[in-house]
């Protein structure tokens, strides 16, 4: 096979251009920047918040994917987990520390207590979170190991990847 | 039965120092002492437990109330309220237990014999309904203040489900005692009771 020069005139910047110049699209460049480094907001209420620290301490170390910067104010985070029972005399508070969270958010929801209100099947739990707030990514587990929590934000890296602006935009959400 | 209780009073003792306000031994209770008063001398029971030179119950550990409703074989008032008391002095424990009817669910308040027993009868009162008589405020400690009802009786649905939809700051009493400790309290608690909270409103879905 005999190597044949691309011709000069073709209308890709890196041709005429060098190295200078990566065309791509909007969508693949901010949604890299947002999915490689999500800001963590822990709602931890029991048991799971402890496998969070297990997931963001150095053993497992959730920073190898971005994500190790965890805040404690909703206005400065994009992804709310929740680890952790709800009951209903705290729901009005997650609802209101999840509509204080800037857009972009995701949720992530942590174990079964926030999933389906777990063994409380009782007058005081709230049976599942996504009552109250959508849920981007379930968790299974009680509590579930450290392992499930990277490969919660690993498929939340996934689907950040397939969002797109104009999408969002059609939904009313701002992009 | 008179199981020793050691190394304080025995059982005899105790149930002596209780007989002449009618303290009778509750024989269900087999592994403890539990008494039995009228609600009328509760007071005075616990009273001459706490500062008895034998008995000396400085801690009262909890105020329990009981709903015998679907209890078998059982003659006695519906409700019970129970105050487990223990001694530091002499490690010993016994029971208080007084018997509440249905149409008149009230015994007097101990808050002011024992501290502990004010957010304990907070508690007693929102999950069995035993009014407390001459509590400082008496309101619902667990549940929120939309709920209706006391889940811990036996005819509530335990899988009844109550929302909430305004929050409740909760600090009323530290803010009030903040202001007794000469803070100046500037604003009102940071209030989110009043705001309209959207808890199970319609939501706009994110795009994933």
């Amino acid at each position: 096979m005999t190597y044949q020069p691309v011709p000069a005139a073709a209308a890709v910047p890196e041709v005429s251009l060098g190295d200078a110049f990566v065309t791509t699209s909007v969508d693949a460049v901010v949604n890299w920047a947002r999915r490689n480094s999500l800001w963590p907001f822990p709602f931890g209420t029991a048991c799971c918040a402890i496998e969070f620290m297990g997931m963001v301490s150095s053993h497992f170390d959730v920073s190898r994917f971005g994500a190790e910067l965890v805040r404690f104010s909703p206005r400065q985070a994009d992804l709310l987990i929740i680890a952790g029972t709800v009951t209903y005399k705290q729901a009005p508070v997650l609802r209101r520390i999840y509509d204080q969270m800037l857009e972009p958010k995701w949720v992530i929801s942590a174990g079964a207590c926030a999933t389906s209100g777990g063994f409380y099947d009782c007058y005081c739990t709230v049976p599942g979170i996504d009552e109250i707030i959508p849920v981007d990514v379930y968790i299974a587990g009680c509590p579930p190991r450290p392992e499930a929590f990277l490969e919660a934000i690993v498929q939340l890296q996934g689907r950040i990847d397939r969002e797109s602006r104009k999408e969002r935009a059609l939904m009313g959400t701002p992009a | 039965m008179s199981a020793p209780i050691k190394p304080g009073l025995a059982a005899d003792a105790l149930l002596a120092l209780l007989a002449p306000l009618g303290g009778v031994r509750d024989e269900a209770d087999r592994w403890g002492l539990t008494v039995r008063v009228d609600r009328e001398r509760l007071r005075q029971a616990l009273t001459l437990l706490r500062d008895g030179a034998d008995a000396r119950f400085d801690q009262l550990l909890d105020v329990c109330g009981i709903d015998y409703l679907s209890y078998p074989d059982w003659r006695d008032p519906r409700f019970a309220v129970s105050y487990p008391l223990k001694s530091t002095v002499f490690r010993h424990r016994l029971t208080l237990k007084v018997l509440v009817e249905e149409d008149d669910v009230a015994v007097p308040s101990v808050h002011d014999l024992y501290a502990s027993a004010n957010w304990a009868e907070r508690e007693c009162w929102d999950q069995v309904g035993i009014v407390f008589q001459g509590h400082p405020n008496l309101k619902r400690l667990l549940n929120h203040h939309e709920f209706v009802g006391h889940p811990l009786r036996k005819d509530y649905p335990c899988q009844k489900r109550q929302k909430l939809s305004v929050n409740d700051p909760m600090i009323d009493q530290l803010t009030a005692k903040l202001i007794a400790l000469g803070y100046q309290v500037l604003e009102a608690p940071v209030a989110t009771a009043g705001l309209p909270l959207t808890t199970h409103g319609p939501i706009k879905e994110t795009v994933s």
